[in-house]
Order: C-alpha cells, then structure tokens, then sequence
C-alpha cells in the first residue's frame, strides 16, 4: 500500500472515531464506539495498523510515526467522550413532582420572650464580671424588710401590698423571732438574695439576682402581681458612685447598641444612700431605667460588714418593662397567658 | 404634690427664672417633675415627693429647695398672732389617753370669729394647688385657712367649732366597738376598736389625723374656733386610713410624720390669719399636752466621705454652703480634726437626716449628680456561669429544637388547679393572705376560688395552659416551663427547680424527645425508668425516673377524669423532672471518645416473649449478654400473632450492631455474641427465638 493511502485511510479513521465518540449519549454507545475503533483485536484502528507490513520499506518510518499520532488522537478523543459521559445525567424527569410544596409541617419552639431578655442581661453583666445568684422566693421578712433596712412600720410592709403566707398550717405556731427565720411571705423583690450572698460570702462581691417578685396589684395591660427584677450588687474597698455610673453606661450601650449618656435623678429607697433613679438618653428621650445607689451602711452591718471597710452599689430594674419595650408587647398579661400563637413570635 | 408657682413667691424671689427651669432643677435634685399646668397667672407645678421628704409636701419645703439650688434667700413668715382673751385653759381641757397614737395635741381657741367666704387671693392659691381649679369649692374662711397652713408648712390643722363640743373637752383616745363617726365628707364611718379618734366629753368628733366629724365641723353659725395642731402615729394614721377606705391629705402628711418643732409655728400661722381675715380675739396661751419631741442630735461628718462614696471632691466651702442653706448647723467637731470633721445638727423638719450618709447625699444632691463622671475605670473582673444556668439552657435548646415553646405561668393557683396534682409531697400547699387578682381565666373557673395556693407541682399550671390553648383553638400546643414549686417545710419550704412538660404527643414521642435532652446534659446519661401506678395518669400510661437511684421525674399520660375536670379534648402528656439531678449530672466539657475504623455487623432477632416482658427488661438482658463489642441495641417493632404464638404472647423484633474499635469482626464472631443473646434471653427472659 502507498504511503499517501494508508495516511488517507488513518486521517480518515480520526475523523469517523471523533464523530462516533461525539455521537455517543450513554455508556453503552461509547463502550461499543470504542471497541469499534480502539478494539484490542478487530478494532478499526487495529485493521489499519495490520496494513502497515504493506506499506514499502523506505515509507515505513513517516508510516508509524502517523500512525502513533492517530492513535494518540483517537484515545483523546475517548477520553474527552467518558468525561463529557460522566457528567451527564441521564436521570428522566418525574412530572408529578412539585418542588413547590410545602414539606411536612417542622416546628420550633421558642424560648419565652421574659427569658430570652434575662439571658441578654446574664449575657450583658457577665461581660462587666457580675456573677449570677439565686435565692429562695419564699422568704422571712428579716430578709425582705429588716435587713434591707426597711423599718416595722414602713409602709411597704404593709399586708394588702405584699404576699404574706397565711401561717400555721401544719407547722404549728411560729416562732417570735420577729420574722427572721421563719418563712413568712413570697419576696417582693430581689434583693433578699444580695442579703443572702452577703451573709455567706466575704467581699468583693460583684453579684447579680434575677427571678420572680410578687406584689399584689391586680393585673391589668401594665400591671402583673408576678413579675421579674433584675438586681446588680457590687462591694468592695473603694467602690464609688462613679463606678455605679459607668457600669451602667456600660451595660447601656451594650444593651441599646450605642453609647448613651446616662443621668441619676435623687429619689429614696431604704436599702441604698444615697438613692437615685436612673435614666437613658435614647431616641432623643429619657427612658426611665431602674433604680440605684450606694448599699446603705445599716445593710452592711446587717450581714456583718463592716460600712467603714467597705463600699458597694446595687441597682435594680424590672425585666418586663425592658422586655415589653424591646419586643413591642402591649398588655404585660400575654407574657403570662401563654398563648402559643404569642410565644412563636419571638 | 401641686405647688402653685404665684403661692410659691410668698417665700422666696422667682424673679429671672422660669417655671421651666425651676422644675428642672429640682427633678435633678429630688423633687421629680409629673408636669406643669399653665393657669390664668400662674402655673401648677406638679412634684413627686418621696416618702422620706414630708416636708416637701409644702409649699415653704420646696421654696427651701429653691432658695437652696438657686443660692436665694428663704423668706418663713414669724407669725405672732395677740392675745386679747382669757387664758384657754380656763375654756377648753385637752387630755391623751392614749400617747402612743397621739404624742402631742396642742390648742388655741379663738373666740367672736365671723365666718364668710375666704378673700379671692387665698381660694386662688388654693384652687391653683388643688390639682383641678376648675371644680374646687372653698369652703369657708376658717376652713380655707387650715387647708391653706397644711399646704404652706406640712403641718395638718382641724378647726372645731368649739361650741359643739361637749364639756368643753378634747379626749385623744381609741375608738370602742360599736362607735360611729360621721365625717364632714357626710359618710358615716364604723369605728374599730384601736382607732384614734378625737372624742368630746361624750362621742367622737373627729378620726385623728385623717378627717373631722360633721357635728363639730365650722359652719356659718359657728362663733367660737378651736384650732388643732398635733402629731399622730404614722402607722396608725395609716392603718385607719386602709381600713375606712379614707384618705385625706391630712392622713397623707401624718404618715410621712410631720416637723414637730413645727406644730406649734402652724399653729399660731393658723390664728394670725383667722384674726387677720375672720376678726375673733385669740384666747391668751395655748394647751400643749404630751411630749415634745427631742431635738435631732448632732451627726459627727467627715468630709474625706465624701469622696469615698461619690467619686468626686466637693469643696469644703461647697459642702458647707449647701448643709447650711439646708437648715444644717454645722460646727467643727470638738474632739477631732475640725478641718476635716464636722459636727452637723440637722434641722427639725429633716428626720430623714440622721447619719453621716445621709448628709454626703444631700451634698451630692445639691452639687448635682452630673457632677459624677461615667467613664470611671472600674477594675477587670470575670464572671462565671452557673451549671443551673447551663443545664437549663441546654434544656431549652433540645426541647425547642424539638418544637416545644418555653411558658411562664404564675407560682399562685386556685386550689382547684392545686388539687388536681401534686407528686412531690402531701402536705397541703401553702397558701397566702392575698389572691393574686386577674390571673385566671374567670370565664372558665367561674366557681373557683381565690388564687392564693403557692403550687406544688407545674403540672396543673401546665394543663391550664394547654386548656386555654385548646379554647383558643392555637395548635399545636406543645409547652414546657422551668421554674420553682414550693414544697411546705419547716422553717423554710423547699423550693426546688423543675422540668415541666406538657404535649399533645403521644407518651413515646415525648419520652424519646426528653431523652435528647438528657443526652444534651450528658452524653449517654442512663435513667432508671420504670412504670408507676399513679391514678393521675391513664392505667399503665405512665413512668417514674430515677437518676442514680435518686427520684428524678414522672411522665405519664392524663387520665380520662383529669381530661374531663378540664375539658380538655385530647389526652395530654405531661411529666415534670428536677432540675437538681441534671445540674450535678451535666457534663460541661463533653470529652471526645475514639471511634471504631471498622466496619459494624448487624444481627436481627425476633423473640417471642410472654405480652408481660417489657422492653426495659430485655434491653437490659441484651445489654449484658452484648459483649465489650455491642455497639447498639435497637427497638424495631412488636408483633402479636396469638394464632401461632398463643395468647399472653408478643414477638419482639430487635438489632443488634456489633463493632471492634481494633479489628474487622469476623461473621463467627458476631455468631458468637448472638448464640449467647439468644441464651441468655432464653434463659432469663424464656424469650424463644423465631426461626
């Protein structure tokens, strides 16, 4: 065979094989393509290759070398077809699917929106190095009233404003200890614990108390007779109304996202002095805070501190109102009612 | 307090300042501004005193605030009414019987008085401060005057007429059962036995410190006045006022206390003006029965406090100025360094002044509490998380991931609610003296009682809950509440920390989701749970736990009774666990363990085992015949096919997954563990394998 035949016939051997590769939509159209041109023992590629005894001798050299490169290109050409095959899918569309349905029903619960504003506070003071306590909410007077330095005859004592258990039940008579020891009604506020802490632990103490309080107003949109106090304490040498202030910005522009300017307003509570309320510059306002001030040095001496050793402030606010105003609760009543539609909101 | 800006210019110069700026300050300083009213020449100014600062119950009190922050003389009217009559002790006898209520009463009497309307500018003043001028009524001119003193110096004042009095006398004694009083409001009023009353010489004509009676009240005929000017026990003041739904703003000044230095002052104020606008002849002296009070004692001051507690320096002169300006003494203490320790006597007026802190906050006050810097460097402190925190939010997280919502529900129920549950103790729950008011849905409890039982149980709060959802037609309602129960106990109750939960899932379902939430506080935490017999529940539809041989919780299905006591459409599941167990149980670091690389072989079984044998029982039989290779032991199904097996028969079917963490297991291996399954499942449990 002439030289020019047999590369005629090789050219014309790339060309069919490309197009048979190309050609092919599955596997198996490529697998039986190949066999057809690449076939180890009747493959066409094979046929040609037998031809080149013929070919005269001195053509032989320019022969192979064509021949090689034809094989080369055929198999590049295989390859190319497999990897083209591989990522192609032959999958068939399922018509009576409909990705626009809804798929079964998945719901998550929520965490109760007067929690989740308790853990930001958590959150918020356990940045600035307060600690949480708990306490009991059934406590002894000495520790609601007395040691708060609120006197017998304060009119926040009185039985129609606080929870005051109905007693001897089972237990007998009470003793007349004057309150202390015996429990005696639900705690009107929070700062029973920083009285309990301070009894156990020596300072420095930097403390904070968050639970459940009870005052007997009836429930209305603004009023609950349960509700949730936070309360900050922190004693030790030297602490000054100064730090006070600046632990409140602090906690102010952690809480509001900004740096907000805070304001001390005089006011009177008898477990601090001096006393004052606090207020937030926010949204070209004040907004009302809580209240706060230096420990009262009748309540260091009522757990054993010494008032000349030490100093101290506490402050405490009502997480409800923060809540209400952080989520846009109107009625403080939905927060107790428990509606789910109410809770799955938050 | 409404102070009228006009009345106000009696004590002290307002000129230059506005209304505005005058409120402002003093809302800075203690006196909290609720509003201005603009009136036709003056405005009302309305001001929130404090319960320790009585004295600003008065228009003089906050002219002293005024004259304090803006450095302007106070100018105190000294009233020096004549005497042109006969000495009043030879008219009028005052006696108190009872000096713990009552422990100055001190009178005047003024005699040929001509009663009549009061002059325009005095019923302004008081209509400007009355907090609704439009609807205020004077009374008359001796009336007026008493009202107008109160409102200058704190001090309340009755006027009698002193002709309707019997004998003559004014006996401060308490009230006897059965005694009634009619007041100048025209109420009659029960008196109760321990009320201080101010009687004559036969009935009661006035309830002391809170209101006068109608019979000796000043009328056009009256001709002869007895002015009163006295002190009352705060605590009795106030206890009659609760208890005769009577308020007056008398009875609020006496429960604040009153300057008792100032009786006296108001006293002849009150005579001074009834002379100068209704003519009499004041009878010559005055009965001043009862004690006097002792004068306030000197407080020992360091000026190095000051700093201690505010933060800032106040300079002595400062200090100074603003303690004087406040009716302070101030002198260097005698006995120590005078620069530096003073000796401060406080004013009568002041009982709130009575230590050394107190007078560092009214210097603070004064200086101004913008004085105090808020970029302090406070020092570097870190806080830790307690485990309860940690376990329950750890809780929170499972069960919300597992679509249940976190409620809050009030610690106090009805006993209704109370009674339909309590696991944790048979003592009856506590209850309190007060319901809590406008916590339940009265529509459906219309029957039941007051809302005074402390619960023991979140059970029947979770029910209630569940209940109302159902009436609101909300789905799904699935809840569950961390929060105390009150258990009663001497001295103290215990108050532990619980778990409640409450869903319309079936008892499998909720079980299988608390055991995420175990697992979420430590991996593979294994409780005891068994099946408890407890009426509450559905027969044989609920579980007690265990946790390391200690009670941990119930779970369990409702019965038909407590769906029905509550209508509840569906059976609920509820259980409630202690949060305490977990809290010691919590992993808080979990720790890695190495996982096997070899391949796992599985082995079926299915059992057929009397209906008796529960899962729990062969579980734990499989377990321990399992080998150090068991890797987990699944529940697949139940079967009952009494034909074959006979009655009193199940066929339990399981997997067992076997894994080495050294080697491939070979299938003579897992043969091996499955032969011993079989027998000792056989031999235990007289479980037959199916074949």
């Amino acid at each position: 065979m002439a030289l020019a035949e047999f590369v005629q016939q090789l050219d014309q051997l790339v060309v069919e094989a490309d197009q048979a590769f190309s050609a092919a939509t599955g596997q198996e159209a490529l697998e039986a393509a190949r066999i057809e041109f690449l076939g180890a023992k009747a493959g066409r590629l094979k046929a040609v290759q037998k031809q080149l005894a013929t070919v005269p001798v001195a053509d032989k050299p320019a022969a192979g070398k064509r021949l090689n490169e034809v094989k080369a290109a055929i198999e590049a050409a295989f390859e190319t077809a497999t990897a083209r095959l591989e990522n192609t899918s032959d999958e068939v569309r399922d018509e009576t699917f409909d990705p626009t349905l809804p798929g079964p029903a998945w719901s998550l619960g929520k965490v109760h929106p007067i929690t989740q504003t308790i853990l930001l506070l958590k959150d918020i003071m356990g940045r600035l190095g307060f600690t949480p306590v708990e306490g009991p909410e059934i406590e002894d007077s000495w520790h609601n009233f007395d040691a708060l330095n609120v006197p017998a005859i304060h009119p926040a004592r009185d039985p129609l404003d606080n929870f005051y258990l109905a007693h001897a039940q089972w237990w007998g008579a009470q003793s007349g200890d004057q309150g202390h020891g015996s429990a005696d009604m639900l705690r009107s506020q929070t700062s029973t614990v920083q009285i309990r802490t301070m009894q156990q632990q020596p300072p420095p103490l930097r403390i904070i108390s968050l639970g459940r309080v009870y005052r007997p107003d009836t429930a209305d949109e603004t009023h609950y007779p349960m509700f949730h106090q936070m309360e900050g304490l922190m004693v030790d040498r030297g602490v000054t109304m100064a730090d006070l202030k600046t632990v409140l910005r602090l906690f102010a522009t952690a809480y509001l996202g900004n740096s907000v300017p805070v304001r001390f307003r005089p006011s009177f509570f008898p477990f601090t002095e001096p006393s004052v309320e606090v207020d937030y510059y926010w949204n070209g306002r004040w907004v009302e805070f809580g209240g706060a001030g230096m420990v009262d040095p009748n309540v260091f001496q009522a757990v054993g501190y010494d008032p000349d050793e030490v100093t101290g402030f506490a402050f405490g606010l009502g997480v409800e109102r923060l809540c209400m105003i952080r989520h846009g609760i109107r009625d403080i009543r939905d927060l107790y009612t428990n509606d789910v539609r109410f809770l799955a909101q938050f | 307090m409404i102070v009228s800006w006009k009345w106000l210019q009696q004590y002290i110069d307002l000129g230059g300042l506005t209304e505005a700026e005058v409120a402002q300050r003093l809302s800075l300083s203690g006196l909290n501004h609720e509003s201005t009213e603009p009136l036709a020449g003056d405005w009302a100014i309305d001001l929130e005193v404090t319960s320790n600062r009585p004295d600003c119950l008065a228009h003089l009190g906050v002219a002293r605030e005024i004259s304090v922050l803006f450095q302007r003389p106070l100018r105190r009217p000294d009233p020096q009414p004549q005497a042109s009559g006969p000495d009043i002790s030879s008219l009028a006898q005052v006696q108190i019987d009872c000096p713990e209520l009552c422990p100055r009463y001190t009178a005047r009497l003024i005699r040929g008085v001509k009663i009549g309307p009061s002059p325009a500018w005095l019923q302004e003043l008081l209509a400007n401060a009355s907090g609704n001028p439009a609807e205020f009524k004077s009374i008359n001119n001796v009336a007026d005057i008493t009202n107008f003193v109160m409102k200058e110096c704190g001090q309340p004042l009755h006027a009698f007429d002193f002709d309707t009095l019997q004998g003559g006398r004014i006996i401060v004694r308490t009230a006897r059962d059965g005694e009634v009083l009619e007041a100048i409001d025209h109420k009659t009023y029960p008196l109760q036995a321990g009320m201080c009353v101010i009687a004559d010489s036969q009935r009661p004509v006035a309830l002391a410190g809170i209101m006068g009676g109608a019979t000796t009240e000043i009328s056009q005929k009256t001709v002869n006045v007895l002015i009163e000017a006295a002190d009352f026990a705060p605590g009795s003041v106030r206890q009659t006022s609760r208890r005769l739904k009577l308020a007056s703003d008398s009875s609020y000044r006496f429960e604040r206390t009153v300057d008792h230095a100032g009786i006296d002052w108001a006293s002849r104020r009150c005579c001074q003006l009834i002379l100068e606008l209704c003519g009499g002849q004041l009878c010559a002296g005055v009965i001043d029965v009862g004690s006097q009070t002792a004068a306030p004692a000197p407080i020992r001051f360091r000026l190095d406090q000051i700093a201690r507690l505010l933060g800032i320096e106040v300079h002595a002169t400062d200090v100074e100025r603003i303690l004087q300006a406040l009716g302070n003494q101030v002198e260097p203490h005698s006995t120590s360094d005078s620069t530096r320790v003073w000796q401060v006597t406080p004013p009568t007026w002041r009982r709130d002044l009575s230590r050394e802190v107190d007078l560092i906050e009214e210097v603070a006050r004064i200086h101004g509490y913008d004085q105090i810097p808020e970029d302090h460097a406070v020092p570097m402190a870190v806080s830790t998380t307690p485990r309860v925190d940690l376990t329950a939010q750890r809780l929170r997280h499972v069960l919300t991931a597992a679509g249940m919502s976190e409620a809050l529900s009030p610690s106090l129920v009805p006993a209704v609610i109370s009674d339909l549950y309590s696991p944790w103790t048979e003592q009856p729950a506590l209850t309190t003296l007060q319901p809590m008011l406008g916590v339940l849905d009265t529509k459906f409890w219309n029957t039941a009682g007051p809302v005074d039982h402390v619960r023991r149980s979140l059970i029947p709060s979770l029910l209630e809950l569940r209940r109302l959802n159902e009436f609101r037609h909300t789905q799904p309602v699935e809840l569950f509440e961390i929060a105390k129960v009150y258990l009663p106990g001497n001295p103290f109750p215990v108050e532990p920390t619980l778990l409640g939960v409450c869903s319309g899932r079936s008892l499998l379902e909720v079980k299988s989701v608390l055991a995420a939430a175990w697992s979420a506080i430590q991996p593979g935490l294994r409780l005891e749970v068994e099946e408890a017999n407890d009426p509450f529940f559905a027969p044989g539809r609920a579980l007690r736990y265990h946790l390391h041989g200690e009670a941990f919780g119930l779970l369990g299905q409702i019965s038909q009774v407590t769906q029905k006591k509550l209508k509840l459409k569906q059976a609920a599941v509820v259980g409630e666990f202690h949060l305490a167990a977990l809290v010691a149980a919590l992993q808080v670091v979990p720790q890695a363990q190495r996982q096997s690389l070899y391949p796992a072989i599985e082995r079926d079984f299915n059992f057929i085992v009397d209906l008796s044998v529960r899962w729990s029982a062969l579980e734990a039989v499989v377990r321990a015949a399992g080998g150090p290779w068991l890797e987990t032991v699944q529940y697949r199904e139940t079967y009952i096919d009494s034909q074959r097996d006979g009655a009193d028969k199940k066929r339990v079917l399981l997997t067992l997954t076997l894994r080495s963490l050294d080697e491939t297991l070979t299938g003579k291996q897992a043969d091996a563990v499955a032969q011993s399954v079989i027998q000792q499942c056989g031999a235990q449990l007289h479980a037959k394998l199916v074949q």
